[in-house]
């Protein structure tokens, strides 16, 4: 049966139906949002891991990589040995003004001194703030989670693989 | 004295400073054309579009787009970026179908190097480019009805797509710029229990969809307002390329998906799990329509892909890439159907790590070149709702 503000009833029905249900709306401040470990909220860094190989300031597509290093040189240990050069780091910022969360950085750093943590409360008053020191990104290390485990259908993660074939060589029982 | 010709009003801010527009009314004229500047600042254009109306009385006589305010020169930048850091950027023209945006720049390089996906990474693509579909719909389904007054509906479509985000999500970091897909698959694969969660927000979703349809499809306020206002023709959509739901909705039968198949829609389509969706009007009403249309077919889809990932045999997601990839020196054009249209990518290669060459044909600027044709002729109150069912992101239009 078709009448006129049948259409409106209709609408404003939906709206009472949902009036009676709890709200969706999370209250942000004062209720924390669950986030996934894959959420792209800050990088932190491991600075023991960086070799400084300036792969990811290379890839980075946006440039907002600061990477300072110098060498440092080991003298010899024995008589007549050479002496070994090491890269030394001396400043690693971000630039969380500039950075697009694309994810190359930690994708493309060999040594895994680079982590996505889902932390995202970094909002500043002045954008220079915005470029975290090395020593901050460190200490969004302390916020990152452990990866999600992977589906059933999936390969085993790369690092699992590679650290079995090296137990196998090794002659060790394999989990 | 001579009396003015023309009176220029703007609305918004930014509509300053323009000069006289060439369509006067003449001395001879008893009546006159005001030039009226909707934008660049405007709430009904969602973003930077700008709008020169010449308007006789209520009734527009001209309309020129004037577009380019949010231009970042994509396709320059394209050319000095390998093929990763293009996706960077390439997922970000069209905001709303970022996954879409994608897969054209992967399926054409993978085309260049002749590379095989694995099955797992085809199927999932699938899943997501629908899901992304879903996404850019509801936003469409929200933002409309705003447009023409009524607020609700927003809330509702807002409250699904925070469903389907929380496992795009979790999946790929991202909630709006996904960045997932690689050349020769995905970026990662699926955390476990991942299928059933993805299983469960669908059902969700497709369970409160009758919901958003009976708060706005019936309303007889809004059916006023889009039935029989804003006709798109045919002949139209054939001269300046329109495409997407809004050519679907005046009746043309043409979507890649079904007409080109990449990824799996072959096999989608001859289980009959993917069907087009058609209405015949051709008025702003069918293009709303035609998007809870294309959400519930989307909706079809993703279970279909679901279930076909849980059946699959254990594999890789992705092909493992050298060090620095290089495409071929040739040329290739991927073409897909993004949720507003076809999305192309022309991509010329001299053999570098990155493309000589890469055009962008985005659906929003052709949907958005008709719009002067459209809207000549209609009362400046519809003009909002032409504008807002012609469904078009800026930043796909600026490029």
């Amino acid at each position: 049966m078709s009448f006129p503000g049948k259409g409106l009833l209709k609408g404003l029905a939906v709206t009472m139906r949902t009036m009676t249900k709890r709200s969706v709306t999370a209250h942000y401040p004062d209720a924390l949002p669950e986030l996934p470990p894959r959420s792209r909220g800050v990088i932190a860094l491991i600075e023991e891991n960086c070799t400084v190989c300036m792969l990811c300031a290379r890839e980075c597509p946006a440039w907002c990589i600061y990477i300072d290093s110098h060498k440092d040189t080991i003298p010899a240990t024995t008589e007549g040995g050479r002496d070994k050069s090491r890269n030394v780091l001396d400043r690693f910022a971000i630039d969380f003004s500039i950075c697009m969360y694309c994810s190359i950085c930690v994708e493309v750093c060999p040594f895994d001194a680079l982590h996505w943590s889902p932390e995202f409360e970094y909002a500043e008053l002045d954008i220079r703030e915005l470029t975290h020191e090395k020593e901050r990104l460190r200490e969004w290390m302390w916020t990152v989670p452990a990866p999600a485990a992977l589906d059933e259908g999936a390969e085993p993660a790369k690092e699992i693989t590679t650290a079995q074939k090296a137990a196998e060589r090794q002659g060790r029982p394999t989990p | 004295m001579k009396r003015p010709e023309q009176i220029v009003v703007g609305v918004g801010a930014g509509a300053a400073g323009f000069g006289d527009h060439e369509r006067g009314g003449g001395p001879g004229m008893a009546t006159q054309d005001m030039v009226l500047n909707i934008g660049p600042q405007h709430p009904a254009t969602h973003g930077v579009l700008r709008l020169r109306l010449t308007l006789d009385g209520e009734r527009i006589v001209a309309c020129e787009p004037v577009v380019g305010y949010m231009h970042r020169g994509v396709e320059k930048l394209f050319e000095v970026r390998d093929y990763r850091q293009i996706i960077v950027l390439a997922n970000r023209h069209d905001w709303l179908s970022a996954f879409s945006n994608e897969l054209g720049v992967v399926l054409a390089v993978e085309r260049m190097l002749g590379m095989e996906v694995p099955a797992r990474a085809v199927w999932l693509r699938t899943l997501l480019a629908e899901l992304n579909r879903v996404l850019n719909h509801l936003m469409f389904m929200g933002s409309y009805p705003i447009e023409l007054g009524a607020i609700t509906p927003m809330f509702y479509a807002f409250r699904e797509r925070e469903t389907i985000q929380a496992v795009m999500e979790e999946l790929s970091g991202g909630r709006m710029h996904y960045m997932f897909n690689r050349v020769g698959g995905l970026k990662e694969d699926l955390p476990a229990g991942w299928l059933d969660r993805c299983g469960q927000a669908v059902t969700a979703v497709r369970s409160r969809l009758p919901q958003i349809e009976d708060l706005i499809f019936g309303n007889e306020i809004f059916q006023a307002r889009t039935q029989n206002v804003g006709i798109l023709s045919r002949e139209l959509i054939d001269a300046y390329g329109v495409s997407g739901p809004i050519s679907r909705a005046s009746g043309v039968d043409f979507d890649l998906r079904r007409d080109e198949p990449y990824l799996a829609y072959d096999e989608l389509v001859a289980d009959g799990v993917m069907r087009l969706s058609l209405r015949a009007e051709g008025d702003c009403y069918a293009r709303f329509g035609l998007l809870l249309d294309q959400v519930q077919v989307s909706l079809d889809i993703v279970e279909a892909c679901l279930d076909r990932l849980r059946s699959l045999d254990r594999g890789p997601i992705n092909v493992r890439l050298p060090k620095i990839l290089k495409a071929p020196e040739g040329s290739t054009y991927a073409w897909t159907e993004n949720p507003l249209g076809i999305n192309g990518y022309y991509l010329v290669s001299r053999g570098e790590k990155t493309p000589w060459r890469m055009k962008l044909r985005s659906a929003s600027f052709n949907n958005i070149a008709v719009l002067p044709e459209v809207l000549t002729g209609c009362v400046v109150a519809d003009m909002v709702a032409i504008l807002g069912s012609m469904f078009f992101v800026v930043g796909d239009i600026d490029k």
